[in-house]
């Protein structure tokens, strides 16, 4: 009989720590990159860089402006599927987009992969919007005397113009895209990865829409962190101290518009057989509760693979099919488009991708 | 003949079974040793105190109070309740249970029907649940399906079924005076969860002939199962069973 319990005790233990390739052993008490520490590390980072998350203009994009949301791409050797997101952002003009995290499969040649893809698109990003500038030529027809092939060594003297004449390398122009972290961007040290290229995981961003009554209006867009399926303590801390509050004061001639918020785990299942883990009970009530405080139009939500929409308390929650060309290797309506419009009016389309995985 | 006559009389008795799970729907979730009418005692009281700390509302404590009742060898019925201090979270529920013994093995048919106020979050929760545990003197599995609906911020919403699983295992047989078990589950006597498993220790030592101290040590990570865990709430439980 003894021999009987041993055994068992080893299947449970074994059941637990290997039922999962994505679960590692000591991930069962601890996992790897725990979402307190990246939650601290986020934070640190985008409170010292704030300003490098600039403010992005709507006030004189027209009628309209739209913004373009993916989930779960997982992207390994084949970047056609975010290749093909981003350029349809491009050609659409949209004001940025957003990503709702497994955004590559764990493994740094998929991330650099990833980042080549994203600066491939940064410079057609920069050659759409900005007047390309060679400063060599700029030196030659100013008459300087210095031989810039010797003097800069080969170095890329190409610089963009903005419409105000300001003039910016590649590297200080902000590309719009705004990924949360998902589950598979942090196994396996993937943290070190995902971190590398977008460094904070817990940010906000405002979209400057204009003056109205004399208020300054904004629409505000929340990154939250729950790739471990659980804001933890610190994050949840930071947002009850208003850490991404600061735009609610109408006191102060400030007004927000519209709030679009951005998560990794979804809130509803879309189905009994849809089996990813939820937000634990206390903690979905905790966050319905809290997009309502936050007048959220609209939550973002990807993980589970598969298509959902619900309206909770006058919020929107949109959960997103993947992307990936491995989990749905047929061409479908994988990517979302939201209209915000000048009188606020907020709506939201599927967006086709022609992709086919190869 | 007679087979027939008891196969027939068996279904009758689960469809019967069956019909009140979802109307009122148990079997105790404590570890206290064995679950069914020892012979003697038709009624159990059970109370425990809970202390804990959980991700979203910090530290919490709370009390939990049960009565079952034994309606012979095969039916028992039972109703319980907690509140949960810091979580503000207030719970009661009714609940029903057949079990069919083969040889050494118990099979236990069971319903549960629940109501959870959460009431930091404005939230009422009622949860249906079925289940079906196989129970051996080391070791018991348990599935089932639960019926979840909340409603919120003036908004009822009704899950999609949620699957229940559960396995504990125990180092001495569970008519043993003494006891240590473990477990893996994704429910706990109030709450049932999705794909988040809780697992932990347990025990519960015999004081008298008819009363144990139980006590439990809970870990519930969040996003156990397609995700890496991380810490969510960790618990004790502590407490009386008697039964007369």
């Amino acid at each position: 009989m003894k021999k009987l319990q041993y055994t068992l005790l080893a299947a449970v233990a074994a059941l637990i720590f290997t039922s999962c390739e994505k679960v590692s052993p000591i991930g069962v008490l601890v996992s790897g990159t725990g979402v307190e520490d990246r939650v601290k590390m986020s934070n640190l980072y985008f409170q010292q860089h704030k300003s490098d998350y600039k403010f992005l203009d709507a006030s004189e994009t027209g009628d309209e402006y739209t913004f373009l949301v993916g989930a779960d791409s997982h992207l390994t050797n084949d970047d056609a599927r975010m290749a093909e997101m981003l350029q349809i952002g491009l050609d659409n003009n949209d004001l940025l987009y957003a990503h709702l995290g497994d955004i590559a499969d764990t493994k740094a040649e998929y991330y650099i992969n990833l980042e080549k893809v994203l600066e491939r698109y940064k410079l057609k990003y920069a050659r759409k919007y900005y007047k390309e500038v060679n400063l060599a030529d700029s030196l030659k027809a100013w008459g300087d005397s210095i031989d810039v092939a010797e003097d800069y060594d080969g170095e890329d003297l190409t610089y963009y113009e903005d419409e105000e004449g300001k003039i910016y390398s590649l590297d200080q122009i902000q590309y719009p895209f705004y990924p949360v972290v998902g589950n598979h961007d942090i196994t396996h040290n993937g943290w070190a990865l995902w971190s590398n290229i977008f460094h904070s995981s817990f940010y906000d961003g405002w979209v400057y829409v204009g003056q109205e009554n004399g208020d300054l209006v904004w629409d505000h867009f929340i990154f939250l962190d729950t790739a471990n399926g659980t804001l933890g303590k610190e994050q949840v801390d930071l947002i009850e101290q208003g850490m991404v509050d600061d735009k609610y004061d109408e006191q102060d001639g400030v007004y927000t518009r519209n709030t679009f918020v951005f998560s990794h785990t979804n809130i509803f299942r879309p189905s009994s057989l849809q089996f990813a883990s939820t937000f634990a009970r206390e903690e979905s009530f905790f966050l319905l509760n809290q997009f309502v405080e936050w007048k959220a139009n609209i939550v973002f939500c990807g993980h589970v693979h598969k298509w959902d929409d619900e309206v909770v308390g006058g919020v929107t929650y949109l959960t997103l099919d993947s992307m990936c060309e491995e989990n749905n290797p047929d061409p479908g309506d994988y990517l979302v488009r939201v209209h915000c419009k000048k009188d606020g009016t907020v709506t939201w389309e599927k967006v086709h991708m022609n992709t086919r995985k190869k | 003949m007679q087979i027939k006559l008891e196969i027939t009389r068996f279904m009758r008795k689960f469809l019967l079974i069956c019909c009140m799970s979802f109307a009122t729907i148990a079997f105790a979730q404590n570890y206290t040793g064995v679950h069914k009418f020892d012979g003697e005692h038709r009624n159990e009281a059970l109370g425990y105190a809970m202390f804990g700390g959980n991700v979203v509302s910090g530290g919490f404590g709370g009390l939990e109070l049960s009565y079952k009742r034994y309606l012979g060898d095969r039916w028992n019925v039972m109703a319980a309740g907690q509140a949960q201090f810091g979580k503000q979270l207030y719970s009661a529920y009714a609940s029903g249970g057949y079990r069919l013994p083969v040889a050494w093995m118990d099979f236990y048919l069971d319903g549960k029907f629940m109501y959870n106020r959460y009431n930091r979050w404005h939230t009422n929760e009622t949860v249906a649940n079925i289940s079906l545990t196989w129970e051996t003197p080391y070791v018991f599995i348990r599935v089932g399906e639960s019926l979840i609906t909340f409603h919120t911020l003036h908004f009822r919403y009704t899950e999609p079924l949620t699957f229940t699983f559960g396995f504990g295992t125990n180092i001495r047989p569970r008519w043993n005076p003494w006891n240590i078990g473990i477990f893996f589950r994704n429910y706990d006597e109030f709450y049932y969860e999705n794909w988040n498993i809780n697992w932990g220790l347990n025990f519960y030592v015999s004081l008298k002939k008819d009363m144990q101290l139980f006590g439990e040590f809970n870990i519930r990570p969040a996003g156990s199962m397609s995700q890496l865990a991380s810490r969510y709430e960790t618990s004790g439980k502590l407490g009386i069973k008697y039964v007369w």
